[in-house]
């Protein structure tokens, strides 16, 4: 055929073709469904914009749930340079409104930026001055809501609690030790724009905000109310230089409470001086112990058995001679003789220092070290201090016996709590915490728990026992009496630490303290009161602090349902106190009967009849005398 | 198609949504009046004419290139503006060429087995109007030409070995041009990795793939297109296919392609059934013309060879190109006719 061979080349040609074209087709296969991943990523970024959302800070609340830090929407002033036609005219208004420099905000709405925040001048405004730059109405003015700490209970915890920066973050206390918890991750709404950055009307895809962690603390803020109550009474009575507070659960760590003064609002910290809003002084604040440091030597003792809590005893002539030293008795004249409890419930300095010879130096450190001072406790705050002991090898008899009532050496707060509650808890050293769980924000679920963080067992459940009834003494009979709660037992110690300064005690300037503890036989709470400086009274932690240490152990009792016992050492009474007598049962008897029995109380009838059907108090309760008895007839 | 395409570029440019679609459709009307009339003239006059169109053609493509006459579009001199439309004078050489190869090798098909006598003088024409098209420039014409014409002529029956040193030759011009003017081997580099230059070169086939990739097995659906809002330039011409593998997927980009494959089949099987040697060799040109603009538009848009700017027949916007295709169909409707 003549036409063959160009009909044989042009369906070569065809073929050929058909190759290319399935060759296309293989090619569009491969980037639809092999690259399609990683193309379709790679255009969504290029396609999506994203406008971020800001996440709610994390919330702090007590043990039961109370807000103590929360978040408050408020407004920001924002403005867009280029959207402004008469710059000047608008950072006049501004600044006028404002109350800032003109020539700063003209720097503002001139900047060649898209958008500029006035900062700090321009954030958290009220709502007043925000309504006032809204009826400016000017273009490229904006206002923008943005989320702001609050602090509901203002001062109450302040120190533990912290503050934020103006970006809402941590700066000091739990905020800034937590800061990672409590920073959310933002969310976005990401939406689709056009090559030009204009949005379509595609859907948007919004990342919504994660909240930060919700903290629930250890602290139950009645108690803390209490004690910041309690501090607010001691200035306003006794002026001192400093204060503080701390109530601690001894058989976890857990802090129930703790404040101190000078304090400052949270909210506004920016109008307290540094030196106020750094200083959490439970934690920061290094000082000679003073006596409530002799429960540690105490303790160690008895642990060595080196004495004999009855039967042992000691003769105080008012001073002891230790190497040349003459270490005096706070009482002059001395205490006389006295069995060695009565040297613990007196707190007689001569009588600590024959207990802490029989121990030596080495033992007695070898105590303080395992009872943890010289380390920081590990409480979950920021900036504790260590505090300062002597050196076994540089001490000497006279450094061993001031050590042993509490003077030469340097501790915090919270150290002496750590271990005095190790000292009646039964011999186990905790890490205090203040921290109890963290929660997820929205459903409040727990997500993590700290658990209580026991070190070691420093000593003997059953010395424990006899320095819990040595302490309980010093309440019921001692130097600690101001601080017995009738019905209830109660366990303490006082302290009265002489301040130095530049290597010399201060006349006249002590600290006072008072390490108490509530039920004697089961301690629930260890509260350790310290007062700097107090003005206008005398100078003896028994006096001033123990009596503050009783009100916030009386609050302890309703708010973590103390029952009462009848099992507590009777109150040794002086001619000042006010008289307790067990109250006697009356009901069953007749109407005369039973006013011969209650003959030194005040008797209130109510209901008619001949016998007593129920009396108010209840039998077998301490009562004062002179107080009135209801008895109901029937 | 292209209203989808384009409809965001055109509000952009012309504030009128419809302005590509209405321009399109005024064209595909007169393509198809075009083509009726086309399809019904005398073929034989065609061929006695086909000197003088050839001429006519060859005055157009000089004079395009004088300024003030023909007007610079997207860098190319190749364009008669009158009024708002624009009219490639190339896309006419193109046909007008394989009118004139198609009686040339009609009239020498005994002299064909000769390159000296056969091939030689119908390679210095299309050379000379290779050369015209590519000071405009417009390579990628000038390229669907060439390789039209050379088809036509390996129908014919030259030997193979010719074409072999054809190809030799071809390479050794690449080289040349790519020599002459550097962008193009930028093109070639942002080719093989389109990333090595996201924002020049390279960007044109990142964003055809942005646009092929997420449209997936069936597409993102009609009017869907992401990559038609400003991030594909010019999406309702050289990229139209993008948009629809975008818009409708695997399956769009199947049917399109089933839908050149099926017109070039029909296309070829009219060369084939023709008696007359000119009309065999007319339908077989055009129909290779129309394919392998196809061809090399699809084969640039997803990637498989550099860019090289020539419109996909049929789908892409543009008055003279539409015209040309439908002017192409109508004179292989003609040959199917007699």
């Amino acid at each position: 055929m003549f036409f063959s061979n160009i009909h044989e080349r042009i369906r070569f040609i065809f073929i050929i073709s058909v190759i290319i074209l399935i060759a296309i087709i293989i090619k569009v296969f491969y980037i639809q469904v092999f690259a399609y991943e990683k193309l379709n990523t790679l255009a969504e970024s290029l396609w999506s914009r994203e406008l971020p959302i800001k996440a709610d800070r994390g919330l702090i609340v007590d043990r039961n749930g109370e807000i103590l830090a929360t978040n408050i929407t408020t407004v920001s002033l924002v403005v867009v340079p280029g959207q402004i036609d008469n710059p000047e005219q608008v950072a006049k208004d501004l600044s006028t409104i404002l109350k800032t420099d003109y020539q700063d905000m003209l720097k503002h709405v001139t900047k060649s930026t898209s958008i500029e925040r006035i900062h700090p001048e321009g954030r958290a405004l009220s709502y007043e001055i925000a309504d006032k730059i809204d009826a400016l109405g000017y273009d490229g003015v904006y206002l923008l809501k943005e989320s702001k700490r609050y602090y509901p209970y203002e001062t109450v915890l302040s120190h533990a609690l912290g503050y934020v920066g103006i970006d809402n973050q941590g700066l000091s206390g739990l905020e800034l030790y937590y800061d990672s918890y409590l920073t959310g991750s933002d969310g976005a709404i990401k939406y689709f724009s056009d090559g030009k950055g204009n949005k379509l009307e595609l859907t948007e895809v919004y990342v919504a905000p994660t909240s930060g962690i919700t903290l629930q603390l250890t602290i139950d803020i009645n108690l803390q109310l209490a004690i910041e109550n309690e501090l607010d009474n001691a200035i306003s009575k006794y002026d001192p230089k400093q204060a503080l507070i701390v109530a601690m659960n001894p058989n976890t760590g857990e802090i129930l409470g703790m404040a101190s003064r000078p304090n400052f609002d949270s909210n506004n910290y920016q109008d307290y001086k540094t030196e106020i809003i750094n200083r959490n002084l439970p934690i920061w604040m290094t000082y000679e112990p003073g006596s409530t440091f002799k429960i540690i030597t105490l303790s160690a003792a008895l642990e060595e058995q080196t004495i004999n809590l009855f039967k042992d005893t000691f003769t105080d002539t008012g001073s002891i001679n230790v190497d040349g030293a003459t270490i005096h008795c706070w009482k002059s004249g001395g205490h006389g003789t006295q069995t060695m409890l009565e040297v613990v419930e007196n707190s007689c300095n001569p009588g600590f220092v024959k207990i802490g010879q029989t121990l030596g130096t080495e033992t007695l450190m070898n105590y303080i070290d395992k009872y943890g001072f010289g380390d920081k406790t590990g409480i979950d705050l920021n900036g504790e201090s260590t505090g300062i002991l002597f050196n076994v090898g540089d001490m000497g008899p006279v450094e061993l016996a001031t050590t042993s009532f509490g003077q030469g050496i340097s501790v915090t707060p919270i150290q002496q709590v750590r271990a005095v509650s190790a000292a009646i808890n039964g011999g186990k050293l905790y890490n205090p915490y203040i921290v109890g769980s963290f929660l997820e924000s929205e459903t409040n679920s727990l997500i993590k728990k700290n658990e209580p963080q026991m070190v070691r067992q420093v000593i003997s459940e059953e010395t424990s026992s006899l320095v819990r009834y040595a302490l309980e003494s010093v309440v019921a009979n001692g130097s600690g009496k101001n601080a017995y709660i009738e019905n209830y037992r109660v366990g303490g110690k006082t302290g009265t630490a002489q301040k130095v300064e530049n290597g010399s005690y201060l006349d006249g300037n002590y600290i006072l303290s008072f390490m108490g503890f509530l039920p004697a036989d089961d301690p629930k709470i260890v509260v350790y009161v310290a007062i700097d400086n107090p003005k206008g009274v005398t100078q003896y932690g028994g006096v001033v602090s123990a009596p503050i240490a009783r009100n916030v152990m009386l609050s302890a009792i309703d708010i973590l349902n103390i029952e009462p016992s009848k099992d507590g050492m009777a109150k040794e009474y002086t001619w000042l106190d006010k008289k307790y007598s067990i109250l006697p049962n009356v009901v069953g008897m007749s109407k005369e009967e039973a006013s011969k029995v209650l003959k030194n109380y005040k008797i209130e009838y109510s209901g008619t009849g001949k016998t007593i059907i129920y009396q108010s108090p209840q039998a077998d309760y301490y009562v004062a005398e002179g107080e009135t008895i209801k008895l109901l007839l029937g | 198609m292209i209203y989808s395409a384009s409809s965001i570029w055109a509000t952009f440019k012309y504030n009128d949504a419809f302005k590509y679609v209405r321009q399109q459709t005024i064209f595909f009307f007169l393509g198809i009046v075009v083509m009726l009339f086309v399809s019904k003239i005398n073929l034989q006059f065609l061929k006695k004419k086909a000197n003088l169109i050839l001429i006519i053609c060859f005055l157009l493509l000089i004079l395009v290139l004088i300024p003030g006459i023909g007007t610079v579009r997207n860098g190319s001199r190749s364009w008669f503006g009158i009024g708002g439309l624009g009219i490639q004078p190339s896309e006419f050489a193109k046909i007008g060429l394989i009118i004139f190869v198609s009686k040339y090798l009609a009239h020498n098909q005994k002299n064909m087995r000769d390159v000296k006598k056969g091939a030689l003088p119908i390679f210095i024409i299309i050379g000379l109007f290779f050369l015209l098209i590519m000071l405009e420039p417009d390579f990628g014409t000038a390229m669907v030409m060439v390789l039209t014409l050379i088809a036509l002529i390996f129908a014919s029956g030259l030997k193979i070995s010719f074409f072999i040193k054809l190809g030799i030759l071809g390479l050794l011009g690449i080289i040349g041009l790519i020599i002459a003017a550097p962008y193009r081997m930028a093109r070639i580099i942002s080719f093989l990795n389109p990333w090595s230059d996201p924002l020049g070169s390279g960007y044109q086939i990142i964003q055809s793939l942005y646009a092929i990739g997420p449209g997936g097995l069936l597409g993102q659906g009609f009017l869907n297109s992401r990559q038609k809002h400003f991030y594909l330039p010019e999406p309702q011409t050289d990229f139209i296919f993008s948009i629809i593998s975008e818009e409708f997927g695997f399956l769009g980009v199947l049917i399109v392609c089933g839908f050149f494959c099926f017109i070039f089949y029909r296309m070829l099987m009219i060369a084939l059934k023709s008696n007359d040697l000119f009309q065999k060799y007319l339908a077989f040109g055009l129909a290779f013309g129309i394919f392998i603009q196809a061809a090399l538009n699809l084969a640039v848009v997803v990637g498989l060879i550099p860019v090289t700017g020539v419109t996909l027949p049929f789908f892409s916007y543009g008055g003279s190109s539409l015209l040309i295709s439908m002017i192409s169909i109508g004179l292989v409707l003609n040959v199917s006719k007699k």
